[in-house]
């Protein structure tokens, strides 16, 4: 029975520091905390690259950018990170409102579209993406159709339940998507072109990138996703999908990378925000066909440039700021 | 001497034995202590923020969520398809169990390994089959019209919970002889008086059982509805989505308690139940008599549906193999290896990481659950009952509520945690441990009552102290309900998702949610091969098992059921 005891007490005891503390690095750096919104796989990816390139150990914790605003403001008296890696700007704007981040100019040789960074530089902009439309090119042949061109392109009864995207409330794919409409037509009418569309809709899925492949296998037509998850997540895979743009407009995001206030690894965030920037980091984005925001990397065969596209005026700031009550109004509207 | 005072006297002298035996008291305190921590204040957690609205006790988040359709909707879309799922898969497990136990059937031994095969797959699994079969691009495209939905739903849950049932009315059935049914028949009563006087009555509780814990199931699913629920919104997925998505932790707890409510009543009128006639007990001796003369319009029907679900379950998982080769499914069927070099290299981490887990809790699981059973059933002392109570509750809740439960109480340090333990190891185990000891525990208790306690007795009168009857008297006797334990725990870890979704993290993640992110890609063929890779593991991990129980001289009876 005291060996029960001990298997006990070592497993909880024993455990808990080696897996929190996680392994010490060489004596220069700490180990450098961070949260990402960045999909595990992919975070994995250029985190490898930077433990690689600069030595410094990172441990990270993968969550929903939402989720990690909410864990800052439960952390704020004690910050467990020091950087916030990914995520829509909204929620790092979000979270810059309410006093969580730290601001950072990052040590760059060129110059950042002021739109990809705060004014302060509380948060910065490290990739872009823009909202777009993914079809199946079979289904094109099949009904002798040109993709859509427009928003209301998809209001066409050929396309009776054949759209798909992700919920407004399940993912920052879908929320930019509302938050679109909303910004180009403001709240009450885009309510009623929405329950217009949504009589095409064949399901809402919960990530923003589940259409994509669906579009692909034809399970739907159309799917409304981001540009560089279109490329990457379907035409790079071989699915018969083709990519088009609301020449009306469509919005975009702007991926936000943030230093945490009160961060304990300032030196080693700083140099990840630094390295975040470089050719080498952005040219990594090929792989998932973002668009890089370093004029000097590489963008991805396939992937579009945003000065191809017709963009409105997105407000990152309001839409992150009144996300909620948007997303009720739309939920008690639809129904969904 | 009044009632009153012979408890408390008799309460002082467990008392005055706990204080002799001081390694046995700071067990129970060491256990009590885990068993708030894990159990009690996670669910208490859930509880509590569906009761707060901006930091005071408030019913607005009720208010709020009964008041919307679009989250009443998924309860009573949950309770629908719970009873229909429940009400179709106990009548094929019982018709099955039926043909295994009455009927002269041909190969009993292949047609109970297929139906009791779901159980050691994800459920989820049955989804992604039901896509390729069914989906609009699958073999039978079309057939079933849109799977997406209650319809694809029902399928695939009572292909995933039917050998549940299954296994719950084998045992009941088993438990009554055979010699009853023909002795009436003998006094010239007919089949159908037999069946509906005799076998119905007598197999009532086991069904009514058997019913409620498919009930139990089909609520509790998150992998199924996840992939296949459509517009057809469930309580479960919705309580994840309203977290992860929105992080509206007050509305999800709210969802989740309203997920909680039907399964409890279900959990108790079960246990109720099984109190009062409880023939779901593997200790009478099952007969293998089957009934000789029986009639053909009885035997052919349920053959025919014995064959259809065989069928049924062989179709699905034989997709699943044929899915793993494609290169990529429905769009390009050349046959190659590839989906397994990808898997292994997207997935690598997430398999060894469930490995790792699931290695480390299944015997703490199997020592700690048997631990507690002889101390519930042996020891008297202070908060027997609590102790009881509290480590069979995790049983009845459904694993999202756990999961969201885990997130609230671990997110930030608190007095009985003083450090984060989300994103961690720890987390992960805790999880698993107590979501799996329930199981471990009923089945020692079970074991424990058929042991006389005067052996040890007899073993402490003698000098040995508590510590050494456990090692030499009682450890032996429970051996194998322990490792039946361990099999249940291991295939029940490896397997899990509901929970599992909430507390995995970049740095330790879980097999079944690699799945599903590739389901949710539409990456069937790659989902198709971890899925196989992984029940591939748990039956290797079973054949393991079963090697060292049978070296070690003992029978084991597999109780998979939950």
């Amino acid at each position: 029975m005291k060996k029960v005891l001990l298997v006990l007490l070592a497993i909880f005891v024993l455990i808990t520091p080696l897996v929190a503390q996680g392994a010490k690095e060489g004596p220069k750096y700490q180990t450098l905390k961070m949260y990402t919104a960045l999909d595990t796989e992919e975070a994995q990816y250029y985190i490898e690259a930077f433990e690689k390139s600069t030595g410094i150990k990172v441990d990270y914790v993968r969550m929903s950018s939402g989720e990690v605003a909410a864990r800052l403001e439960a952390e704020k008296s004690n910050p467990q990170v020091s950087i916030w890696y990914g995520g829509s700007n909204t929620d790092h704007i979000n979270a810059m409102s309410k006093d969580l981040l730290l601001p950072y100019k990052p040590n760059i040789d060129f110059e950042l579209d002021p739109a990809f960074h705060a004014d302060d530089y509380s948060w910065n902009g490290f990739y872009t993406g823009a909202i777009g439309f993914v079809t199946n090119t079979n289904f094109l042949k099949q009904h002798n159709l040109e993709p859509p061109q427009s928003w209301d392109d998809l209001l066409n009864p050929v396309y009776r339940g054949q759209i798909e995207m992700a919920y407004p409330y399940t993912s920052g794919t879908g929320y930019t998507a509302w938050a679109t409409i909303v910004q180009m037509k403001g709240m009450d009418k885009a309510l009623d072109w929405w329950q217009e569309f949504d009589k095409n809709m064949h399901q809402y899925t919960a990530s923003g990138t589940g259409c994509i492949a669906r579009a692909g296998l034809g399970e739907c037509a159309v799917g409304i996703a981001f540009s560089h998850d279109i490329v990457a997540k379907g035409i790079n895979e071989g699915y018969p999908l083709v990519m088009s743009f609301p020449k009306d407009g469509t919005g975009y995001e702007v991926g936000g990378i943030s230093l945490v206030k009160g961060a304990k690894q300032v030196t080693e965030a700083q140099i990840f925000v630094d390295w975040a920037y470089s050719v080498e980091a952005q040219n990594l984005f090929m792989k998932y066909s973002r668009l890089p925001v370093n004029p000097k990397a590489t963008v991805a065969e396939g992937a579009i440039k945003l000065s191809d596209i017709t963009l409105i005026d997105y407000d990152a700031l309001a839409m992150g700021l009144a996300k909620n009550e948007y997303v009720e109004k739309w939920r008690d509207r639809i129904g969904k | 001497m009044s009632k009153y005072s012979t408890t408390r006297t008799q309460r002082i002298n467990d008392l005055k034995k706990l204080a002799k035996e001081p390694f046995l008291l700071i067990s129970i305190i060491v256990i009590f202590y885990l068993l708030i921590l894990f159990v009690i204040y996670p669910i208490f957690q859930v509880v509590k923020m569906s009761f707060f609205y901006d930091g005071k006790l408030s019913l607005k988040n009720y208010a709020d969520v009964l008041k919307q359709s679009y989250y009443i909707r998924p309860l009573f879309n949950s309770i629908i398809l719970g009873v229909l799922v429940a009400t179709i898969a106990t009548f094929i497990g019982f018709v099955f169990a039926y043909g295994v136990t009455r009927t002269p059937m041909k190969a009993k031994g292949l047609f109970r390994l297929i139906a009791t095969f779901p159980i050691v797959s994800p459920p989820f699994v049955v989804a992604l089959a039901c896509i390729l079969l069914f989906g609009r691009a699958g073999i039978f495209s079309g057939v079933l019209g849109n799977i997406y939905g209650l319809k694809g739903l029902t399928i695939v849950e009572v292909v995933a919970y039917a050998p549940m049932a299954f296994l719950t009315l084998i045992g009941v059935l088993q438990a009554i002889d055979p010699a009853l049914e023909e002795a009436a028949m003998d006094c010239g009563a007919s089949r159908i008086k037999v069946f509906t006087t005799i076998l119905l009555p007598l197999a009532t509780p086991g069904i009514v059982s058997a019913w409620l814990l498919v009930f139990i199931q089909s609520l509790a699913d998150f992998g199924n509805p996840m992939i296949l629920s459509g517009d057809f919104t469930v309580l479960s997925v919705q309580a994840y989505l309203q977290i992860t998505g929105m992080f509206d932790l007050a509305r999800g707890s709210t969802l989740a308690i309203l997920l909680l409510i039907p399964t409890v009543v279900a959990f108790y009128l079960q246990k109720h139940i099984l109190a009062k006639k409880s023939y779901v007990t593997v200790t009478g001796k099952p007969t293998s008599a089957t009934i000789k003369n029986l009639e053909w319009y009885i035997k052919y029907p349920v053959y025919a549906l014995c064959i259809f679900f065989a069928i049924v379950v062989i179709a699905f998982y034989g997709m699943v193999v044929w899915g793993s080769f494609q290169t990529i499914w429905g769009v390009d069927s050349t046959l190659t290896l590839k989906n397994y070099t990808t898997m292994w290299r997207v997935g690598k981490n997430y398999i060894l990481d469930s490995l790792y887990l699931s290695a480390i809790v299944t015997p703490i699981t199997g020592i700690l659950s048997m631990f507690i059973a002889y101390l519930i059933s042996r020891k008297q002392f202070f908060g027997k009952n609590a102790m009881e109570f509290s480590s069979m509750l995790t049983f009845a809740v459904p694993g999202t509520v756990v999961g969201i439960g885990y997130i609230l109480a671990f997110n930030t340090p608190s007095f009985l945690m003083p450090v984060t333990l989300t994103g961690t190891s720890v987390i992960i185990m805790a999880l698993l441990i107590f979501r799996r000891i329930p199981v471990g525990i009923r089945n020692g208790i079970a074991a424990l009552e058929q042991i006389d306690p005067s052996i040890e007795e007899a073993s402490i009168d003698l000098g040995a102290d508590s510590s050494m009857t456990f090692r030499k008297i009682t450890l032996p006797m429970i051996t194998p309900a322990f490792f039946a334990g361990l099999v249940n725990c291991f295939v029940k870890s490896m397997t899990s998702i509901s929970a599992i979704i909430f507390v995995v993290s970049g740095r330790w993640n879980f097999i079944t949610v690699a799945i599903l992110g590739f389901v949710d890609n539409s990456r069937y063929a790659q989902a198709a091969a971890m899925s196989l890779l992984l029940i591939a593991i748990v039956l290797i991990a079973m054949g393991v098992i079963k090697l060292i129980t049978d070296r070690l001289g003992k029978g084991m009876q597999t109780i998979l059921i939950e």
